[in-house]
């Protein structure tokens, strides 16, 4: 509810006002004569909002020399003043938009000149104040929406540079901005054209180390300052913007499109110890408790999906449109309101729809779904003010504030209510001009003796004229309006004359005098008095629906979860047949006894607590969860970095995709865990992610606990971009330079390493100029000292051995060779080295280094006893690594225990997480697969899977969960053929 | 696999990805048109293994449990057969005095299993385009015929008969009306020796409906005006074809004489029905439009695909309309639908009485397809284990696809009066562990050993040789 005060602003407040010199000063010289409009102005008769809490029914506002001086129910107008009659409008704190290019549009493309950073997408020196025009065009179309300042944001690269807030007025950039370095403006956006950051995982590896690169730049010449007899650091201009958010608490507003991207912000932010705020998705109502968590404000775009994106009409359409995609049009609308009930501070931006003019409607609708009237105007005024910093000047019609103010004539947002004035800062900018007068209303009109009445509505470019004589209602046509003259004719025998008799006259308030040409020719004279006012239509302030809480599902499409499997205290599997993959190998007609997540026996005639979950396994296949040792799988946009030769600084880790639908399908073929890799469009890539199949958990519940780290490598065709159409022209285009490149790196990697440890060893490092924290370089460190496993993408014999000798000879161990198409031909030297083979089971003839793949690759390097793992590097097939097994069995005749090790135990050794998982042996995790049948057979169906004790897919479930996802699918598409929306589109087209 | 697509395209947005119909297609395209072109890398060489004469005797595995599709599994049966045809099958049956006899007692005889569609023998490595002969230039390629390019030395034909796949159906893959595919056996000496049936049929691959949202696409109206543009352009090459039947139809009745146009003219027996359309179309709009264009057409069309068949099952069973179902390993083609939709597609065709069978299709490596052609059974099997009867599993990779390749007289099922094309095998084709033993092609005993097993051999030498220091 809407509170109400009658206040009374003292006019004393009006002493803090300093006012010295009787016009506003200016350092231009004047061209011409000057101007001087009166600076002092009351603004009358008019309702008006103080603050979003504080409203007065009838009012008055005091403005002087572009500042309030008061507002209230009454005030005393000062003499100078200027009046206007606001009669039946009402007055807001002008509305602020958070996130705009408006006057940036004219800025120049990236410039290379000067000190920059080496990377383009990296520009924190570009300062919007800097850039800012005062475009009338853009600016005009926001003042439309009711904008009376704004913050603007460039837009462009990773650190996009530092925004500004302005009022939104004309003239100079020297009159309206308000404040620069608002904040450094910070994009998840990766680059589209083939250069560094191609991947997500590239922008956050740029952002890490750009603000390294920062603290180490403001460290480095403070060392130089005092001590120049050194190798002098670079100049750079980009560092040395950053130094207000590293060390002067400049905020930094992260732009997210996602809710993963609104997760890594909030990790980054942390990381770097950054104050923040977000430019949000929309998306957030989905993951409230982390948003909550996060406590930062956001910036919302209100572009809620619409009906007509979603086509629905046919069935064979519909079947297209996902479930999230229906959720998400239904629920975004709500977005708002839930953000403002979880207490988190929202202001509300026109960005992202395409025609500001709709604005309103979408603040509408978020209003009637749950946001409150209040929490809108708070949202777009008083909120965005103190996130700009600027409370003191801007949200509210407080003595002292600018005078900015957004005049309407009916409640904000309501349907047919327009902006009619927008101030700026004290100068009135007409949004929808009204006439110079208004006829509308009834008029009592005399024509020589006779009386009519006549009454004019309509809106005032279209007015209607009807003319009430006798109760005889007579139409007057062509009804005109010219500023005070108006003018209509009239046709009918009522009044006494057949023929068209043809009216004119000027309005003087409320009295018309004019005459009249009768059809005859005759001229006479005729005059009205307006006996009633036109009545104003009022429309209803927007009011929110019943607020009802959507159940959350996680993730927020078909087959998400209200919440994670329960983890039972004990589960037994009774009577199966248990692969238990440890000396046993196999037991027949054996129990698997869990607690609290873990495996606690596996053998026969266990005993367990009566409360323990009972599973009959009779006929039933028991084996540990299966692992992929090679998956692509839950990875946000882009698989690559494949932009440089090396790219060991980006990681998988920072972008997991919790929502990726594979990982249940995957769940549904019994896969537990998977080493997610980075592609292998470069010699030394980026750090890979194990994770467990935690479906319904987020990004960082999924990661393995206690994984070792690792990296991929990759060698032959794809690093060399031999199968480009394009010629590339990056080194390495060899199989000899690909070693040169991993050499070199290495090296570097070594001396860095050195450089470190003699800073270190100094005892006095003051006004010593520090190493650059280099994130690849420490990566490739980690390699070095074994922390980190290389898992290296090969095909060919002599590469695999390239590499071995590589590694050799800088004293670590390769952990495994993937796809490994060759390493039949040099099992011997993979044993010898201690590599595991990771390989495809069969694919072979795809490139010419795959020519020579056959499928007893795993079995010979089996034989030679290389450790060797079957692995999927496919969504598809990571459903079914059972059978791929299999044939490790059919070609080379490997003993089926040993068999399905490839996809189990030995993917866990090979990954170093077999203390946990890869087998069934007391104290490992409870990660399982119940098979209706042998698990190696091409006839047998997954029907459970647990992780962690945890039932994370089981047929049963899967199917009722289907026929939700069908009824849900329904409700929703019967919902939005329904919506008024689909009949609007229907009726335009 | 084999990060190529991934390292061009990226990932396109997840809710998309994943299907085995429209997106493969496109990743082949991609590749085909963007990856593919490596210059000059040398051209495989020709396979080891050498073709078996024509049977000069007659042949009797006995003892072994026949497992004859068509009719009873008939366990210690003998399977005889004489130049190159089945003479008899049964417990008690009188061998010829030339007859070689086989013991296969404890083993089983299966007929040889039909793959359709593939490219086999057009393509042999995935990334060098001149190793590629499936895709002419050109929209409209009616003409082309897969037979012509198939080379008889490809490696993949010992790999793929190595595990039971002894014929298949190649064919053309690029533009709208791609060309006519060929039934070949995948053993002999040349083209011509392996040719069963030099024209199954014509090929065409339906427009996708598809409008692609990710970033780089073209907008929807262009992508609805180039789907539109090449309805056009494929509706209007079968009037087109029709018109110049009628022309040289005149020409013979003494009218004017209409020259020639090798593209027309290779589609008249389609237009006369003699022979059958394969369209390929996986989503349930493209079935629709095909189905309504060949009733308005008065075709005879096969449905070759995947993703949506299901759902247009009982109108395909209304008009009698086979369909190969293009492989079972995909993931679904929409995010939201079930885990299996793949895996039950091929259960409810056969619940709604369709005649179907099952292929292997590797779509999205076109250029490489069928070089694994080899796991065709596995996917008959997944559909078995998500409630296809076993049966018909099998039945849909051999006698199915006989039937709807018109050649169920000869293949498909052990009968007498059938081509002796066969295998012996330690155990069910469809399950991944059992080995395939021997294989006859039309009575010839064919060289199970291929390419793979030699680098076997050859690497286990070396292992050996490195255990014994």
């Amino acid at each position: 509810m809407l509170k109400k005060y009658w206040i009374i602003v003292p006019a004393v407040l009006l002493a803090g006002a300093v006012n010295l010199v009787a016009e506003a000063q200016q350092t231009a010289p004047q061209a011409g004569l000057r101007e001087n409009p009166s600076r002092v102005h009351a603004l009358e008769n008019a309702r008006i909002y103080v603050r979003p809490d504080l409203v007065i029914d009838k009012g008055v506002v005091v403005i002087r020399d572009g500042l309030i001086v008061a507002a209230g129910a009454s005030a005393d107008i000062p003499p100078d003043a200027r009046r206007w009659d606001y009669s039946g409008m009402t007055i807001y704190p002008g509305l602020i938009e958070m996130f705009t290019q408006a006057g940036l549009s004219e800025a120049g493309e990236d410039e290379t000149a000067g000190s920059a950073y080496w990377n383009p997408s990296v520009r924190p020196e570009r300062s919007a104040a800097d850039a800012y025009r005062v475009s009338e065009a853009e600016i005009a179309r926001l003042r439309q929406s009711g904008f009376a300042a704004a913050m603007v944001v460039a837009d462009r690269g990773v650190f996009a540079g530092s925004s500004a807030a302005v009022n939104l007025g004309s003239g100079t950039p020297n009159e309206n901005l308000l404040k620069r370095g608002v904040f450094q403006h910070v994009r998840m956006k990766r680059n589209r054209n083939r250069t560094y950051p191609a991947s997500m995982m590239g922008v956050v590896a740029l952002m890490r180390q750009t603000i390294l690169d920062a603290q180490w730049y403001r460290n480095a010449h403070a060392a130089y300052a005092t001590n120049p007899r050194q190798d002098r650091p670079e100049d750079n201009d980009a560092l040395a913007a950053l130094d207000g958010v590293i060390a002067r608490g400049q905020a930094v507003l992260m732009s997210v499109d996602d809710d993963h991207a609104f997760l890594r912000a909030v990790r980054l932010a942390e990381e770097f110890g950054l104050r923040f705020l977000v430019r949000g998705s929309g998306h957030e109502y989905r993951m409230l408790e982390a948003v909550r968590e996060a406590g930062a404000p956001i910036i919302l775009p209100l572009d809620f999906p619409r009906s007509e994106d979603l086509s629905v009409s046919t069935p064979e359409d519909a079947v297209d449109v996902t479930l999230e995609e229906l959720r998400h049009w239904e629920l975004a609308p709500g977005n708002p309101g839930q953000l403002h009930r979880a207490g988190i501070p929202i202001a509300l931006s026109s960005t992202r729809l395409g025609k500001s003019a709709g604005f309103h409607d979408r603040v509408r609708e978020a209003i009637e779904h749950g946001l409150d009237y209040e929490a809108a105007l708070a949202a777009l005024t008083t909120t965005p003010a103190s996130m700009l910093g600027l409370s003191r000047h801007l949200g509210t019609l407080e003595p002292g504030k600018l005078a900015n103010m957004t005049i309407t004539d009916g409640p904000l947002f309501a349907e047919n209510v327009g902006v009619q004035d927008v101030w700026v800062a004290g100068n009135r900018h007409v949004i929808s001009p009204r006439p110079f007068v208004d006829p509308r209303g009834t008029w009592a009109v005399v024509v020589q003796e006779d009386s009519l009445s006549l009454s004019i509505d309509g809106t005032l470019g279209a007015l209607r004229g009807t003319i009430d004589q006798d109760g005889a209602t007579i139409k007057a046509d062509r009804m005109e309006l010219d500023d005070a003259r108006i003018a209509f004719s009239v046709e009918d025998e009522a009044l006494g004359e057949a023929g068209v008799w043809r009216f004119s006259g000027s309005i003087q308030g409320d009295r018309v005098a004019g005459r009249v040409v009768r059809p005859n020719g005759e001229s006479l004279s005729w005059s009205a008095a307006r006996t009633a006012a036109h009545e104003v239509e009022t429309s209803n302030m927007p009011v929110p629906a019943e607020i009802t809480e959507p159940p959350t599902l996680y993730p927020p499409g078909a087959f998400g979860r209200n919440n994670p499997p329960a983890q039972p205290e004990y589960v037994i599997v009774r009577n199966a047949t248990v692969w238990t993959l440890d000396d046993r190998g196999k037991l027949e007609n054996a129990d698997v006894l869990i607690r609290d997540g873990k495996i606690a026996e596996v053998g026969t005639g266990l005993e367990a607590p009566e409360s323990a979950v009972e599973i009959d396994g009779t006929g039933k296949h028991v084996t540990p969860g299966i692992i992929d040792a090679h998956s692509h799988t839950a990875i946000l946009e882009g698989i690559n970095e494949g932009t440089q030769a090396v790219t060991a600084e980006v990681g998988i880790g920072d972008v997991i995709d919790s929502y990726d639908i594979a990982m249940y399908r995957e769940l549904a073929g019994g896969l537990t865990a998977a080493n997610i890799l980075h592609g292998s469009a470069n010699p030394i890539g980026g750090k890979n992610q194990v994770i467990k199949l935690r479906w319904g958990m987020g990004p960082e519940a999924l990661k393995f606990t206690g994984a070792r780290p690792g990296i991929k490598f990759a060698l032959g065709e794809n690093v060399k971009r031999s199968n480009w159409r394009v010629l590339s022209d990056r080194y390495p285009q060899t199989r000899m330079g690909v070693e040169q490149i991993i050499r070199d790196r290495f090296r570097a990697a070594q001396e860095y390493q050195q450089a470190w440890d003699r800073y270190n060893a100094l005892e006095d490092k003051s006004g010593v100029v520090p190493p650059r924290r280099d994130l690849e370089l420490e990566t490739l460190h980690e390699i070095l000292t074994g922390e980190r496993l290389v898992h290296c993408h090969s095909y060919r014999q002599d590469e695999i051995l390239m590499l071995l000798r590589v590694a050799e000879d800088f004293g670590f161990t390769i952990s495994t060779f993937q796809h490994v198409l060759e390493g039949y031909k040099v099992a011997p030297e993979l044993a010898a080295h201690g590599a595991g083979a990771s390989a495809f089971s069969d694919w072979w003839a795809f490139k010419v280094e795959a020519y020579d793949a056959i499928p007893y690759n795993g079995a010979l390097m089996h034989d030679a006893g290389v450790l060797v793992t079957f692995n999927s590097d496919s969504d598809e097939l990571a459903r079914r690594l059972n059978t791929e097994a299999a044939k490790a069995v059919k070609y080379g005749g490997v003993d089926e225990v040993e068999a399905l090790k490839f996809v189990t135990l030995n993917a866990a050794k090979q990954l170093a997480i077999d203390p946990w998982v890869g087998s069934l042996e007391a104290g490992k995790d409870a990660d399982f697969v119940i098979w209706n049948g042998h698990p190696l057979s091409t006839y047998t169906k997954c029907e459970q899977t647990w992780i962690d004790g945890r039932k994370y897919f089981h047929v049963d479930e899967d199917r009722l969960m289907r026929i939700e996802v069908e009824k849900e699918r329904t409700r929703l598409i019967q919902k939005l053929l329904k919506s008024p929306e689909t009949d609007d589109e229907a009726s335009d087209a | 696999m084999i990060a190529i697509p991934r390292l061009v395209l990226g990932k396109i947005p997840s809710t998309k990805s994943a299907d085995g119909g429209w997106w493969m297609e496109t990743m082949v395209l991609l590749l085909a048109l963007g990856l593919t072109a490596g210059p000059m890398v040398q051209d495989a060489a020709a396979s080891k293994q050498r073709p078996a004469g024509p049977q000069a005797h007659p042949i009797a595995l006995t003892g072994g449990t026949v497992h004859t599709v068509s009719g009873d599994v008939i366990e210690g049966a003998t399977v005889l057969f004489e130049s190159g045809v089945i003479t008899g099958i049964g417990t008690d049956l009188a061998l010829p005095e030339n007859t070689q006899v086989i013991d296969v007692t404890g083993k089983h005889v299966y007929p040889g299993l039909i793959a359709a569609p593939t490219t086999l023998g057009l393509t042999e490595i995935g990334s060098v385009r001149a190793t590629h002969d499936n895709v002419e230039i050109g929209d409209i390629t009616p003409s082309v015929r897969a037979v012509t390019a198939v080379n008889p030395d490809s490696e993949y034909f010992p790999v793929g008969r190595a595990n039971g796949i002894l014929t298949a159906l190649t064919m053309p893959s690029g533009g709208l009306i791609a060309g006519l595919s060929g039934l070949i056996a995948l053993d002999g000496w040349t083209t011509e020796d392996m040719t069963l049936d030099a024209t199954v049929g014509l090929h065409v691959r339906w427009p996708s409906y598809r409008v692609f949202d990710f970033p780089g696409a073209d907008s929807r109206e262009k992508q609805i005006e180039a789907r539109q543009e090449s309805l056009t352009k494929l509706r209007d090459a079968f009037r087109q074809a029709r018109a110049y039947m009628i022309a040289k139809e005149a020409e013979r009745g003494g009218g004017p004489s209409h020259p020639s146009d090798l593209g027309w003219e290779s589609m008249i027996p389609v237009l006369k029905k003699e022979l059958p359309v394969f369209v390929h179309a996986s989503e349930e709009k493209q079935i629709h439009a095909a189905i309504d264009w060949a009733l308005a057409e008065d075709l005879r069309i096969i449905m070759v695909g995947g993703a949506d068949v299901w759902r247009v099952a009982d109108r395909l069973k209304e008009h009698e309309i086979p369909v190969i179902i293009g492989a079972v390993h995909y993931v679904p083609a929409r995010r939201w639908e079930p885990y299996d939709t793949p895996f039950t597609n091929a259960l409810k065709l056969y619940e709604a009485g369709l005649d179907f069978c099952i292929g292997e299709r590797r779509v999205w490596l076109e250029g490489g397809g069928g070089s694994n052609v080899r796991n065709l059974p596995y996917h008959a099997a997944t559909a078995a284990a998500y409630g296809l009867p076993k049966e018909e599993a099998l039945k849909s990779v051999t006698l199915y696809p006989a039937r709807i390749l018109g050649v169920e007289d000869r293949l498909g099922s052990l009968e007498t009066g059938k081509d002796a094309t066969l295998i012996v095998t330690d155990g069910d084709p469809l399950e991944i562990m059992t080995q395939v033993e021997q294989a006859f092609i039309q009575g010839r005993p064919v060289d199970i050993s291929s390419k793979h097993t030699d680098l076997y051999d050859k690497y286990q030498t070396r292992l050996e040789q490195v255990k014994e220091k």
